[in-house]
């Protein structure tokens, strides 16, 4: 299964779910799939709120949300059908770009 | 008379109320945040907050029960396919909700309908409460919105929305920049109404067209619907006529600024914060001034007891300043923080005691 790293940025907007952790915390989970789409369709999914910070109406990842998987920026904010390996961490946080 | 006074700030909605000792700071929520857009709903006390949050969009807050909490509603949204024209040269993108720049609640025998104007340029209603949004296609697909333009902003957005308090089948509709629309059919239809003022950044056979024209704030009387008034990047202007005509007022000391407030009950009746024009955008001479009218813009005062004494310079965003039920008392917030608040109709200021982050918007509750 991915895991998935959400930053307490994120996080705290979600108070009203049961996370992992408290929210304003970084959260750890784990979601499988075979693509990115996959594991974040499976994570708003749990979270519908949180569709809206990550992704605009579109559904494109917001200008100022960053997206890492293993440690890699997501090169294009779009391509959703990058495969992922059952090893894959996926880290989600605000950029520093956007003030 | 209002108790509440609500302030929106780059960091956080501030709660003043009423007390025996004074105005008081008395609530403080989503601190940190930036909250662009307020409404207080006169027909059932629900507080509406709207917040730009930089890094993960546009959102909207909800309180029912006077502040103690708040939950998520609903952003509206725009289409697959949709997009926003710049009106400057600047190719089109793609329309994506930026932020909430207007709410406004529907009549009183809609008690569910809320408007909402957007950046980029949309106008959308809700009948639930906000738990859902339509965007109002008529005024999206009026061919002349390939024109409206970036006012501060890069996409041209809806900051002021009237219903007509007398009839909620009326409306009107400002856009930085984009003139001011009427619907007269609750939005089935719309027409240019800011024929007649003058847009000096334009060249000059495109000056007097209303779809250019950059209204920074639109107001309309409550007792008097057929009079607005409006402030312009380039002048300020009241209409007698319902939107049709539109005579321009020598505002003292400046003509620019973003906010304007009218009287409840006394249509000729007025406020204006001038600021220098255009690229300064700070008090003249450093000089924080409220100018008020009380016969439809044939005279002014100026109106600074309580004010600084010493320079300040203060601007007044558009939805900066707001005035009660009453008419007598106002408030506004400025860029630096400032907060004042009148119990006289502007006769005299009090400095509200707060050092407050930027203010964008005032409401009272």
């Amino acid at each position: 299964m991915a895991q998935i790293i959400l930053a307490p940025a994120i996080t705290r907007w979600l108070a009203e779910h049961s996370g992992p952790a408290p929210a304003g915390s970084e959260w750890r989970l784990a979601r499988s799939g075979a693509t990115l789409a996959d594991v974040l369709a499976a994570l708003f999914e749990c979270y519908p709120g949180l569709r809206g910070y990550v992704l605009d109406e579109r559904g494109v990842l917001r200008h100022h949300v960053v997206l890492f998987i293993d440690g890699r920026a997501l090169p294009h904010s779009h391509d959703f059908g990058l495969a992922l390996s059952e090893a894959s961490e996926i880290y989600l946080a605000q950029a520093l770009s956007g003030g | 008379m209002s108790q509440r006074l609500l302030v929106a700030t780059r960091k956080g909605l501030f709660v003043f109320g009423s007390t025996a000792q004074g105005w008081q700071l008395q609530q403080r929520h989503f601190l940190g945040d930036h909250v662009c857009q307020l409404l207080a709903d006169p027909r059932d006390g629900r507080w509406y907050a709207a917040l730009d949050l930089g890094h993960f969009g546009a959102k909207l807050q909800l309180s029912e029960d006077g502040g103690s909490r708040w939950r998520e509603l609903p952003v509206p949204a725009f289409g697959e396919g949709e997009v926003v024209h710049l009106g400057d040269g600047k190719a089109p993108r793609p329309a994506t909700l930026s932020k909430l720049w207007a709410l406004a609640a529907g009549g009183p025998e809609q008690p569910e309908r809320l408007w909402a104007g957007t950046i980029p340029g949309g106008l959308f209603r809700s009948d639930d409460g906000g738990a859902s949004w339509q965007l109002n296609r008529p005024l999206w697909d009026q061919p002349e919105r390939q024109d409206w333009g970036g006012g501060g902003y890069d996409e041209p957005g809806i900051h002021s929305i009237c219903v007509n308090p007398r009839d909620s089948q009326r409306l009107a509709v400002a856009i930085s920049t984009g003139g001011i629309w009427r619907s007269a059919d609750g939005g089935d239809s719309w027409v240019q109404s800011a024929q007649g003022m003058i847009a000096e950044y334009m060249p000059p056979d495109r000056r007097e067209e209303g779809n250019v024209q950059d209204v920074h704030c639109l107001v309309q009387c409550r007792a008097d619907p057929s009079v607005f008034w409006v402030q312009h990047h380039c002048g300020a202007y009241l209409s007698r006529h319902g939107g049709e005509q539109w005579q321009s007022l020598a505002v003292p000391p400046s003509v620019f600024g973003f906010a304007v407030a009218c009287h409840p009950s006394q249509p000729g009746t007025a406020w204006f914060v001038p600021a220098i024009k255009d690229e300064k955008r700070y008090p003249v001479d450093g000089r924080l001034v409220v100018a008020r009218t009380r016969d439809f813009g044939a005279s002014f005062e100026l109106l600074s007891a309580g004010l600084p004494d010493d320079e300040s310079y203060d601007l007044v965003y558009r939805h900066g300043l707001a005035i009660d039920q009453t008419g007598e008392r106002l408030a506004f917030g400025s860029t630096t923080g400032g907060l004042w608040l009148s119990e006289d109709g502007g006769d005299h200021w009090q400095a509200l005691t707060a050092r407050l982050p930027p203010v964008y918007a005032v409401a009272f509750a």
